[in-house]
């Protein structure tokens, strides 16, 4: 097996109505040994921007410090909060530094993207361990459940979801997906994102 | 130096299988059941053809799909079919639906060390009028379920269905239970959703989908009835009845 399947972990991020989520499961193992069930992978980047690093354990460790270090160093340079576009370059850049030995991690982006009008729109984002950027305008996978998170995303997923029906929506496609999933799984976080609020919750689901 | 001469270590090999691709699909029902399969064949990139059918009318009570080979899942339905009618000869009646999954298990067995390399999914009508099916690996292992998904789509449709057919991760609301059986018109909707799915996401599925639906005998057709072109394939009359449903899926 791959680096990347060595810890185990998937991460998702869907679009709804002004509103994204992000989710991911919250294991951590070495091949089939399971060691931890409260493995965050998903880190608050602004008070609208989430970022989740699926893949390799000790990378999500060491490049969530990395951006906050660079983001921080962004937001005192221009004085204002990193945005999701701009982050996602960051990310990109970031990650392609190291095209010949890379951080194990595909990152997985969600936020509120500020327009000239003041008003926030969805913007989703993923990337591969080099840095090349997926924009979706539906979902985003990432992580040794992927396979299963396109299937059950593409079923039931539908444009312009309410929060509380995308939250249903991205919990379900995450906790059937890790359920075939050796890798991922041991319960579940999800968070939706919305202009005012964001709203964190912890799934149980089967931890076995 | 390929001159016959010792002087050099050679190798040769000759690889007896491929992956042909597509995704076959089952849901029993408790009065039907549905056996869905793509028609696209492929190796490697290419397609070889987009109409190849992988799901197979055995009896008026039972379906075969299968997956994976395309040239041993022929063969594989070629010499069951062989069986099936040595048994119509001595018996005078179609194999039972339990009887077919058990032959194909020895069968499969029987190559034990070399392989059909097939995964197969039988669909159809139990004695007693209920819809099974059973699911096989390619050395014979079977198990009844309610459903199951097989094939290179597999992994993005079985979660789906895990969902959407046994309601796994839904709690039910208070006081009721999940339904341990769905109507036909749902089945039919999932089993065009998964592959509608599967398609968009998944290089090797795409360009036709063939349902075959088994009713016991006796069941109105009413809800066959909204499909274009629903085909009846019956050989009999006064049994149960296979019908085959053909759409389209995406080609790209």
């Amino acid at each position: 097996m791959s680096i990347m399947q060595h810890n185990g972990g998937s991460v998702i991020a869907m679009v709804g109505k002004d509103c994204v989520a992000i989710a991911s499961d919250l294991r951590l193992g070495v091949q089939s040994l399971s060691i931890s069930s409260n493995f965050e992978k998903i880190f608050p980047v602004t008070e609208r921007l989430y970022v989740g690093f699926p893949g390799l354990a000790t990378d999500v460790t060491t490049l969530r410090e990395v951006f906050r270090y660079r983001v921080n160093m962004y937001t005192i340079k221009e004085e204002r909060a990193i945005e999701p576009t701009i982050f996602t370059q960051l990310v990109s850049s970031t990650l392609y530094e190291r095209r010949f030995g890379p951080y194990f991690i595909e990152p997985v982006i969600a936020g509120l993207q500020k327009t000239p009008s003041g008003s926030y729109e969805p913007f989703i984002a993923a990337t591969d361990l080099i840095g090349c950027i997926n924009f979706a305008k539906d979902f985003v996978v990432a992580g040794t459940a992927s396979e299963k998170l396109f299937g059950v995303a593409e079923g039931l997923w539908e444009p312009g979801l309410e929060p509380e029906d995308l939250f249903e929506t991205i919990s379900q496609t995450l906790m059937n997906a890790v359920d075939r999933d050796a890798f991922s799984g041991w319960g579940a976080i999800v968070h939706v994102i919305t202009k005012d609020k964001v709203i964190t919750r912890k799934l149980k689901g089967r931890m076995d | 130096m390929p001159d016959g001469s010792f002087s050099h270590p050679q190798q040769r090999q000759f690889n007896p299988y491929t992956e042909n691709g597509g995704t076959i699909l089952a849901i029993a029902g408790k009065d039907f059941s549905v056996i869905a399969g793509d028609t696209r064949q492929s190796e490697g990139y290419s397609i070889q053809t987009r109409y190849a059918p992988k799901v197979f009318r055995l009896t008026d009570r039972a379906v075969l799909a299968v997956n994976g080979f395309a040239a041993d899942g022929n063969m594989f339905v070629k010499k069951v079919q062989q069986r099936l009618e040595w048994y119509r000869h001595a018996h005078a009646k179609d194999m039972p639906l339990g009887a077919i999954a058990r032959l194909i298990q020895t069968m499969l067995y029987g190559r034990r060390f070399f392989p059909y390399y097939v995964y197969n999914i039988l669909g159809g009508i139990e004695e007693d009028g209920t819809g099974a099916v059973y699911s096989f690996d390619p050395v014979g292992s079977y198990e009844r379920e309610a459903c199951r998904a097989a094939g290179a789509a597999q992994s993005l449709v079985q979660p789906f269905l895990d969902n959407q057919i046994y309601f796994k991760n839904q709690q039910a609301p208070a006081g009721q239970s999940h339904p341990l059986h769905l109507p036909l018109s749902d089945v039919l909707a999932i089993v065009i959703d998964s592959f509608t799915s599967a398609t968009e996401r998944h290089i090797e599925v795409g360009d036709g989908l063939e349902i075959y639906v088994v009713l016991t005998k006796g069941r109105p057709t009413q809800d066959l009835e909204g499909y274009r072109g629903v085909k009846e394939l019956t050989t009999r009359p006064d049994g149960d009845r296979v019908f085959l449903i053909q759409r389209e899926l995406k080609k790209d």
